[in-house]
């Protein structure tokens, strides 16, 4: 078979069997969601006539958070800021294989430095949103084991990766750097080859495995589900054009 | 039975609104009576609860969860994100920590992923999931049924999680159990056998409105008619019944008749269809609903009409706006001239933008006058054409009807009201205490006005708010005349 070392093996098979949960979990919620009738029109004001304007009001919530805009204009921030942050590390870290060639182009630390604002703006956000958790009576209350659960795995992904960063020397980085785009590629290919074995990095990626496989059984689904709400995407035209779903007949409204 | 006024625990009113201390199952003391038997049986309900009703419960539960896009969404996307925990009336109203929406659904989500998750299954208390045990039914007997299904919630989610769909699937699966609620059953099952939720049979019915237009010629001396039961009438009008015999509603009902009256349309109230409210949407019965929403447009076809005006209620509105079409669509038999059904604001508006009637707004100068969204009608249906209508026409119709009109404060009103405190299946005395406690946001904001601009009438489009708000505005201290309908208002400044 391939040449790998044993912690190399370990987290090959580890890296595929958490995309596979990842994708399958995923997947599967969405044929559920997609699938599952609606009875009757639930549409919320303001509600669109159209499917464009509903379209836009489904992206207004998505890339804007407006209804927790209308509720909560502090765990807006919080919320919006750790959503940016995160979604553009996401970015970054696809866009560095396109990025990292030698030679490194000029502006690389700059892109770094990017990453590494967004790094920090995540870890703080996200103890705000961690400390309101525990702090403001009513959202204690709710809260249950996951939901600290998921706050500090995020946490200590973010933490790892800055450690890359800030706490091993320029010619380790340097030395991952090097050894990781071959290792993502490869392993994208089905060849896996040798992970880099330097610790801090080994925590950062065992961490976000760890995440990437927790994702379809965790509320971070919402990311699914933002799409299935019908009090968000229904048109509110009843009379103009007759809704009907006959699967979903003589059950709850 | 009745409380003695002492036993309301009535807040004092200081215009504010203050989110009150947490404090989980503080207001389980107050419940609903139990639906019976006949009741239950006749809305195709088990009798009474069973044993073996756990299981039961879980089978409809499951059934729900694929058959209801909401709910099955609902159930999983919850980040408990804290956003929708100081909006709902209930819980600033109680403390409750289980009138929190977020908090009324963890309810049914912890019976959800015990039996239909993975971690749930496996990691029971850790994963904060628990068995449907006779404990956790009270609770859901208790805190489903202290929630006006007014979907306030469901306006600051950032899922628009609505927790009015939650509540509904829990009574449904309540009653697939056989525990069912009296106050709704008993009046589901009244409309059933005589058409309206009073119960009031035909002759009865008939002997009501001979009073009212006799008290509408002593007053105004004009031979104005409300038919019943006639064939061939342009418009079928159903009103809530309680606009046909409760107070302020039925001067609603001598504003409509002076409407038809005047504009010479042709019109009559069915005794087959009395009954514009859709008690079968509480429960959350798409079986029931349907049944009831279907005796109008059976009554519509039968008399030959042309178009259906819906009276003033808020939930009505909404089961005949939004379901109508999909339970008992399409309506080809009727003039596709209209909007089928039209809200009479609408109806009313229009003739009075077209010039058919007159109004003379200085007849109602006596009053400073507000008005309350009815929260079904703010956030769940249109009136008319445009977006927002519900929000613009009821105001212009008022503006045309009176010179006094201001605004409750922003944020209260429009998409954001506040529920009356009574909506949902709620008006019942046996827990009046969730009423006052619930209306207690409104109240509020009604008192900032009174005491700011000397109002001193609020207009509502709502058989339930008239009757919540005329008993909260006894219980808190005013004078319970101050409550009434626009067309009471419309009724008033009609030029006859
Ligand atoms: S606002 Fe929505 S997501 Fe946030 S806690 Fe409430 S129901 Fe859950
Ligand atoms: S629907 Fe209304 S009453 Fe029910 S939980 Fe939401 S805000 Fe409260
Ligand atoms: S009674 Fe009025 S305010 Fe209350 S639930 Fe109905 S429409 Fe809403």
């Amino acid at each position: 078979m391939f040449d790998l070392n044993f912690i190399s093996g370990v987290y090959v098979f580890l890296t595929y069997l958490a995309g596979v949960i990842f994708i399958l979990g995923v997947a599967l919620r969405i044929v559920v969601y997609a699938r599952t009738p609606m009875p009757v029109k639930i549409p919320l004001t303001p509600a669109p006539l159209t499917p464009m304007g509903a379209t836009g009001r489904v992206a207004s919530e998505v890339l804007l958070f407006k209804s927790l805009y209308r509720a909560n204009k502090p765990t807006w921030v919080a919320g919006y800021i750790f959503h940016i942050s995160f979604f553009l590390l996401i970015l970054l870290h696809f866009a560095r294989h396109f990025v990292y060639h030698h030679p490194l182009p000029s502006w690389y630390q700059l892109f770094v430095n990017v990453g590494i604002i967004c790094g920090i703006l995540m870890v703080l956000s996200l103890f705000y949103l961690l400390l309101r958790r525990m702090i403001v009576d009513r959202v204690r209350i709710i809260s249950l084991f996951s939901d600290y659960l998921i706050l500090i795995i995020l946490m200590m992904i973010a933490v790892a990766g800055l450690s890359l960063n800030f706490f091993i020397s320029a010619s380790a980085l340097t030395k991952i750097d090097n050894r990781l785009d071959p290792f993502i590629t490869d392993i994208a290919a089905f060849h896996p080859i040798n992970i880099p074995s330097n610790p801090y990095f080994l925590v950062h990626y065992s961490l976000t495995l760890l995440l990437i496989a927790y994702i379809p059984f965790s509320k971070v689904m919402h990311f699914v589900g933002i799409f299935f709400s019908p009090t968000r995407y229904m048109t509110d035209n009843p009379q103009e054009e007759r809704y009907y779903k006959p699967d979903a007949e003589d059950l709850s409204l | 039975m009745a409380k003695t006024k002492a036993a309301y625990k009535v807040p004092i009113l200081t215009g504010e609104i203050k989110i009150p201390k947490v404090v989980s199952g503080i207001s389980a003391y107050e419940k609903m009576y139990q639906g019976e038997k006949d009741d239950m049986v006749a809305l195709g309900f088990p009798a009474s609860l069973e044993e073996g009703w756990e299981i039961k419960a879980v089978g409809i539960f499951k059934q729900l969860l694929s058959h209801n896009k909401a709910l099955r969404d609902y159930m999983d996307i919850c980040v408990r994100c804290g956003a929708c925990t100081d909006k709902c009336q209930f819980f600033l109203g109680t403390g409750d920590s289980n009138n929190m929406p977020v908090g009324r659904a963890e309810l049914m989500r912890k019976v959800y992923r015990y039996y239909f998750t993975p971690a749930g299954s496996l990691f029971k208390g850790l994963a904060d999931a628990e068995p449907f045990s006779e404990e956790m039914l009270k609770k859901w007997f208790t805190y489903y049924y202290q929630c006006s299904e007014c979907r306030r919630c469901s306006y600051y989610c950032p899922y628009g999680i609505d927790t009015a769909v939650i509540t509904m699937a829990a009574r449904e699966i309540m009653d697939g159990i056989g525990l069912g609620q009296k106050y709704s059953t008993v009046i589901i099952h009244k409309v059933f056998n005589t058409g309206n939720n009073i119960g009031i049979p035909q002759a009865a019915l008939r002997n009501t409105l001979d009073d009212l237009e006799e008290e509408i010629n002593e007053e105004t001396g004009k031979d104005v008619k409300i038919p019943m039961d006639v064939e061939g009438a342009e418009v079928l009008l159903v009103p809530p019944s309680a606009d046909f015999f409760a107070m302020p509603h039925m001067e609603s009902l001598k504003g409509y008749a002076k409407v038809f009256y005047k504009a010479g349309v042709s019109w009559t109230v069915s005794s087959y269809a009395s009954e514009a409210a859709n008690f079968g949407m509480f429960i959350g019965s798409y079986r029931n609903t349907k049944e009831l929403n279907k005796r109008i447009w059976d009554e519509a076809r039968r008399l030959k009409v042309k178009r259906v005006v819906v009276g003033e209620c808020g939930h009505a509105w909404r089961a005949m706006y939004n379901y109508s079409n999909t339970m008992n669509g399409p309506f080809d038999f009727l003039d596709n001239k209209y909007r089928q059904p039209t809200h009479i604001c609408d109806f009313t508006l229009g003739l009075i933008k077209d010039g058919v009637i007159k109004v003379d707004p200085s007849a109602n100068d006596d009053k400073i006058i507000t008005y309350h969204d009815s929260c079904n009608i703010a956030r769940g249906s249109r009136i008319g054409e445009i977006p927002g209508g519900q929000f613009t026409i009821p105001r212009e119709l008022i503006k045309a009807c009176a010179n006094n009109f201001y605004e409750l404060r922003n944020g209260t009103n429009k998409a954001e009201t506040y529920c009356c405190g009574a909506g949902g299946g709620i008006l019942t005395d046996e827990v009046m205490n969730v009423r006052i406690a619930g209306s207690m946001a409104k109240m509020q904001t009604i008192k900032e006005v009174m005491d700011n601009k000397g109002v001193n009438f609020l207009a509502l489009i709502c058989a339930i708010c008239k009757t919540q708000f005329a008993k909260m505005y006894q219980l808190y201290g005013f004078d319970a005349e101050m409550v009434g309908g626009i067309h009471q208002l419309v009724s008033s400044a009609i030029i006859l």
